[in-house]
């Protein structure tokens, strides 16, 4: 318990990443549509996150530094500023998606319509970045997240035949909805497990937490326990679906159909789980977008930014998050549907992803920031090839959407 | 002091003696001494100075956009006031003794200090 309480950065982060709102809907259509067969996507981009994520923590630990604050040193003012506003604008489309999600949950428990919740929902999100303390924040938000185990448990309390289950997992198979389809969504969970704003949110939270290099040992607890446990939720998410919908290939699209496993295993108190899980998720996931949008814009331009100081010493950080919060109500109050929105952010989101991922591995090589801490042989072929598999989702990302016109 | 500037300067943050965050060397100013030799004069920071750095229509944007909000100029960091160079600028000064940037005086002002809470740090 210890353990866990201090890696709830780690937790959250990974949260946020994957089991937000888009992925509460995209890992259960993954287990609906193609039973396990997605399970090593997942697997691989936890592998993926985890070795990015720690170069990032050892960098913030060390240096002192968050992740946007080395891209501009990196890649220059220009390239740094085209990765700032493609991140901006996946990271607040995010945003905008999870503070459709909070509504869509509250709707759920409620039976009011979300639109009327989503302004309560982002006034809500943007008190708590406003005043509480971000540890506290941290720990309230990545605990109640593990409240979705209640879909690893319901497993058991499912006629789960974990033989055939385990045979989706390894022999492949498109289920007779097309290979193009199922590529698609493997891009988007992984693009959704290696989310940009992850890392932006882990580094820029250690240096809010103020680790140094004595904390080296910390952050690397929440990275190997954080986003392995984010992995394995995202997986009981996956396999719950495969269970109660994959032998009829039902379509899935809503929240209370992802729900509907807890529901047929426990009842209401299935339900009243579920909901309760799908609140902190989402929230966090609100939570860690919103910050992590004003992180990128005020690391990009050298501003004052965090929890640290007060916000009128940080008046644009504080000013760049309530216009994230504001520019998100905005979107959802288009009417446009939160689910389809986080669809289409996880492609937009896949195809910049090198500029993120490649000045981590760079700096993570750079004496000058790390001294003797650099990384070893085994990082850097880990960190080698997980880039190239990021090249290879960029390009595909976009021909895949338009192939299957966005998974039909 | 010995610095590549383009390598080790430009693009740095700026911090001041208590570790708050003054903004990133956007530009650098040189001046000429009285036997035509040119040194650095200032670092520049602010969003302006950085549009007419990068240049092309990318850069023509951020002047463009800096001149609708601020009419002052970009805030001036003398060399003198540099302590040392490492991976950050680090300065001999504190941020409050540097003339404030204005967006961020502005936002301070007109919409920060009315919201109730915006003195105490959240931590």
């Amino acid at each position: 318990m210890r353990k866990l309480l201090a890696a709830t950065l780690g937790v959250l982060s990974a949260i946020g990443g994957f089991v937000d709102i888009g992925d509460l809907v995209a890992a259960s259509q993954a287990g609906a549509r193609f039973g396990m067969a997605h399970a090593w996507v997942l697997l691989v981009g936890v592998l993926g996150i985890c070795a990015y994520a720690e170069m990032a923590g050892r960098i913030a630990a060390v240096s002192g530094r968050a992740v946007f604050d080395l891209v501009r040193e990196r890649l220059g003012p220009r390239v740094a500023l085209l990765n700032l506003v493609a991140s901006y604008l996946v990271t607040v489309v995010t945003l905008a998606a999870e503070l459709g999600g909070v509504a869509l949950v509250v709707q759920l428990a409620t039976g009011v319509s979300y639109l009327l919740w989503v302004p309560v929902a982002a006034f809500a999100v943007w008190l708590v970045l406003w005043r509480m303390r971000f540890e506290l924040m941290e720990r309230v938000f990545g605990l109640a997240g593990m409240a979705l185990l209640v879909f690893a448990v319901a497993l058991f309390a499912l006629p789960t035949d974990w033989g055939r289950l385990g045979h989706q997992a390894v022999h492949l198979s498109a289920a007779g909805q097309g290979w193009s389809a199922y590529w698609f969504l493997a891009v988007a969970l992984f693009a959704s497990t290696v989310s940009p704003y992850e890392v932006f949110f882990f580094s820029s939270g250690g240096v809010e937490e103020r680790w140094s290099a004595a904390d080296l040992a910390h952050a690397r607890s929440n990275v190997l326990i954080g986003f392995p446990v984010g992995g394995f939720l995202a997986l009981s998410l996956i396999a719950t679906a495969a269970v109660v919908y994959h032998p009829g290939g039902e379509a899935l699209d809503t929240l209370d159909q992802v729900a509907q496993p807890v529901v047929r295993a426990f009842g209401g108190i299935g339900l009243a789980a579920a909901v309760l899980a799908f609140f902190a998720v989402t929230f966090g996931a609100a939570l860690e977008t919103g910050l992590s949008a004003a992180y990128a814009a005020s690391q990009y331009f050298g501003w004052q930014w965090g929890k640290r100081v007060s916000p009128r010493e940080a008046a644009r950080f504080h000013a760049v998050l309530l216009v994230s919060v504001l520019l998100g109500v905005l979107l959802l109050l288009t009417t446009i549907d939160p689910v389809r929105l986080t669809e289409y952010m996880l492609v937009l989101s896949a195809v910049v992803l090198p500029l993120t991922y490649l000045p981590i591995l760079v700096v993570a090589n750079d004496r000058n920031y790390l001294g003797d801490r650099v990384n070893g042989r085994w990082n850097n072929l880990l960190g080698a090839l997980f880039l190239l598999l990021i090249v290879v989702v960029s390009v595909a990302a976009i021909p895949l959407a338009i192939i299957t016109r966005m998974g039909q | 002091m010995r610095v590549q500037l383009a390598k080790q300067l430009l693009d740095r943050q700026i911090v001041d003696r208590d570790g708050r965050l003054v903004g990133r060397v956007d530009d650098i100013a040189f001046a000429v001494d009285d036997e035509g030799f040119p040194y650095v004069d200032c670092l520049l920071t602010a969003q302006g100075a950085l549009g007419q750095r990068m240049g092309g229509r990318v850069g023509r944007f951020l002047v463009g956009f800096a001149d609708r909000f601020v009419d002052e100029p970009p805030v001036r960091i003398p060399v003198a006031l540099i302590d040392r160079v490492d991976t950050a600028v680090r300065l001999r000064v504190r941020a409050a003794d540097l003339p404030p940037p204005p967006v961020e005086g502005w936002l301070r002002r007109h919409l920060i200090d009315r919201i109730p809470g915006a003195n105490r740090a959240s931590g």
